[in-house]
């Protein structure tokens, strides 16, 4: 490689001038924002310009650790996690399933291909309103279902059965990139290996467990860190199939925006100082949760 | 098996070359039955609700209260014309077309301009800046800030700024083109400076055309993003006649609460662009999508 001063295209300005085009966008719109975050986290900027903002220190943390926030908020974290968690373990598990059963010579396994990756591409509107539609408690499918076993429910009205339902539909969702991530790394995975352990009369399980699972665990690495991260900060779902302040399914990322901005249209007058200080919160929790979660994948993928 | 870059090729190799892995060749063992079972099984999870939802979408609303899972027995092709009429469909898909060709090509051009100049070396610090943008995938939940920035500089509820903020969510689109740089020489860029060719010619002449397929991708993943967006667009416009087309079948989910019939065909008009492209560009999505995700 060359050094990085030389020059092919005469003047050096041009490609500078151009580049500060494109980055100052991205700065001002992607880059301030975050860390003005940080910032506006110690004041109690509101949504209606022309009010006065002062600092107000660490107050919007004290707020959130309050007596009178923290039920709500352990509520939100503990919802966070439960969808986190649940989200991520059957993703990668169904996932993981389907993509071995996928990748087997099986007539259709494209057209099966394409629809659970379906999802990926219609977005959390059309896919919560199709779901809306199957647990319609009124008359739909699920109500049918749940009728034959002489029960009803007001599915995503039902605090017991919300979050369920909404976990459901998340990985539903979810699951088409995962798939395909499994199925390109065992497509990555020689055949010569299956060879040898045949001729070591090795068993489908063994194959299975002895040499797709180790040779794999990359792709799992790989998809457990984009559900982690991904589901830690998720609420477009939610906020689509139950509302923006349904207590059963508020999780964190749902409360930044309920805070910051009533849930309903147009601002209220309530501190984004406090909302920010939320995202802060968030951020520190999925930075540490999918560092730690690197961390053991990586050891494992070494051991195994 | 430690390396940075756990998974490969985004993009699948043609079907016949890809080896059986659990099953035999022999054909109907118990294995092979259950995997076709399951395979089917699979297949109706996914099809069924979109199934269900074309269905709905074609039955008059007393159909629909009389046998609400039964196959359609009278379809009702006004349902869309009568969807697309109560809901100002019109204007809100034409509000989401323009914010989504005009966020998404900005938004790739906005990579172009910044990953080439990072990748060759043209300013200063590249390395920093690779780092940046790498950083920026790991960024805090920044709706609040950018409302506010939004309403200091007057692009609140404004089509200009909405575009902006969405075109600058570039995300992992200069890495993808300073990855897809390092597999076209340096050489090509001495060869078309010695014929004379300027930077910005070259930046956007003969770049473009050599670089078409990570181009695209850009622009897919954006566009998918900008058009599927629904809560960018609720914080930043209050004015009805601004919305996507999101928002205007969220809206209308709350007026028609119980006319399914009207709802389904309503979210049948907005998925019907996005399964159009699909069907078209399926195996090119896929990789497109899976590439941006694993990337990151």
């Amino acid at each position: 490689m060359r050094s990085s001063n030389y020059i092919v295209f005469g003047q050096r300005w041009t490609a500078q001038l151009t580049f500060a085009i494109g980055i100052s966008l991205v700065v001002l719109f992607s880059l301030i924002p975050a860390v003005g975050i940080l910032v506006i986290s110690f004041t109690d900027i509101r949504s209606l310009p022309y009010l006065p903002t002062s600092w107000v220190g660490i107050d919007n943390y004290l707020t959130f650790f309050s007596a009178a926030q923290i039920g709500y908020n352990l509520a939100a974290l503990k919802n966070t996690f439960v969808f986190a968690l649940a989200v991520t373990f059957f993703q990668n598990t169904i996932a993981l399933l389907i993509a071995v059963l996928l990748n087997q010579r099986l007539k259709g396994r494209n057209f099966a291909r394409a629809v659970v990756f379906l999802p990926t591409i219609l977005g959390v509107t059309v896919i919560g309103l199709i779901f809306s539609l199957i647990f319609n408690p009124s008359a739909g499918p699920a109500a049918e279902l749940w009728a034959a076993f002489g029960r009803s429910t007001a599915f995503f009205g039902d605090p017991e059965l919300a979050m369920t339902l909404v976990i459901f539909v998340q990985v539903w969702a979810g699951i088409g990139v995962a798939v395909v991530i499994y199925l390109a790394g065992l497509q990555a995975i020689p055949p010569e290996l299956y060879e040898v352990a045949d001729i070591d009369g090795a068993t489908s399980w063994q194959k299975l467990r002895y040499v797709t699972i180790p040779l794999l665990m990359p792709s799992v690495t790989a998809n457990t860190l984009l559900c982690i991260i991904g589901s830690l900060q998720s609420y477009q779902l939610i906020y689509v199939l139950t509302g923006p302040s349904n207590p059963a399914t508020q999780v964190l990322s749902l409360a930044i925006f309920t805070q910051g901005f009533g849930g309903a249209q147009g601002g209220t007058v309530q501190s984004q100082g406090y909302a920010a200080a939320i995202s802060m919160v968030q951020f520190v929790i999925v930075a540490v949760i999918s560092l730690a979660t690197l961390a053991y994948l990586r050891r494992k993928e070494t051991v195994l | 098996m430690t390396t940075a870059v756990p998974v490969a090729a985004p993009s699948l190799p043609p079907v016949e070359s890809r080896p059986d892995t659990v099953v035999g060749r022999k054909r109907f063992t118990p294995l092979v039955v259950v995997s076709y079972v399951l395979m089917f099984l699979v297949i109706v999870v996914y099809a069924y609700p979109l199934v269900f939802l074309v269905n709905t979408a074609l039955k008059s609303n007393t159909e629909f209260l009389v046998n609400p899972t039964g196959l359609v027995q009278a379809p009702q092709l006004g349902n869309f014309a009568a969807a697309w009429e109560q809901g100002s469909f019109s204007r809100y898909v034409l509000n989401s077309v323009l914010y989504t060709l005009v966020a998404a090509s900005l938004g790739t051009v906005m990579s172009l301009m910044i990953g080439f100049p990072v990748a060759r070396g043209y300013v200063k610090h590249p390395k920093v800046w690779q780092g940046v943008f790498a950083a920026m995938l790991f960024l805090p939940n920044t709706l609040v800030t950018v409302f506010q920035l939004a309403l200091r500089m007057s692009l609140y509820d404004t089509a200009l700024g909405y575009i902006l903020i969405m075109a600058s969510g570039v995300g992992l689109g200069p890495l993808l083109v300073a990855g897809y740089l390092n597999s076209i020489p340096r050489e090509i860029d001495e060869a078309a400076a010695m014929d004379g060719a300027g930077y910005l010619r070259y930046l956007f002449t003969f770049l473009p055309k050599l670089m078409a397929p990570v181009l695209s991708t850009i622009f897919i993943l954006q566009a998918i993003g900008v058009w599927n967006d629904i809560i960018l667009a609720t914080i930043l416009f209050t004015d009805q006649a601004k919305w996507p087309v999101t928002l205007g079948l969220f809206a209308f989910k709350g007026t028609y609460t119980s006319e399914w019939s009207l709802l389904s065909a309503a979210t049948l008009i907005v998925a019907a662009p996005l399964l159009l492209v699909y069907l078209f560009l399926q195996r090119y999505l896929v990789a497109s999508v899976v590439g941006g995700a694993v990337k990151g």
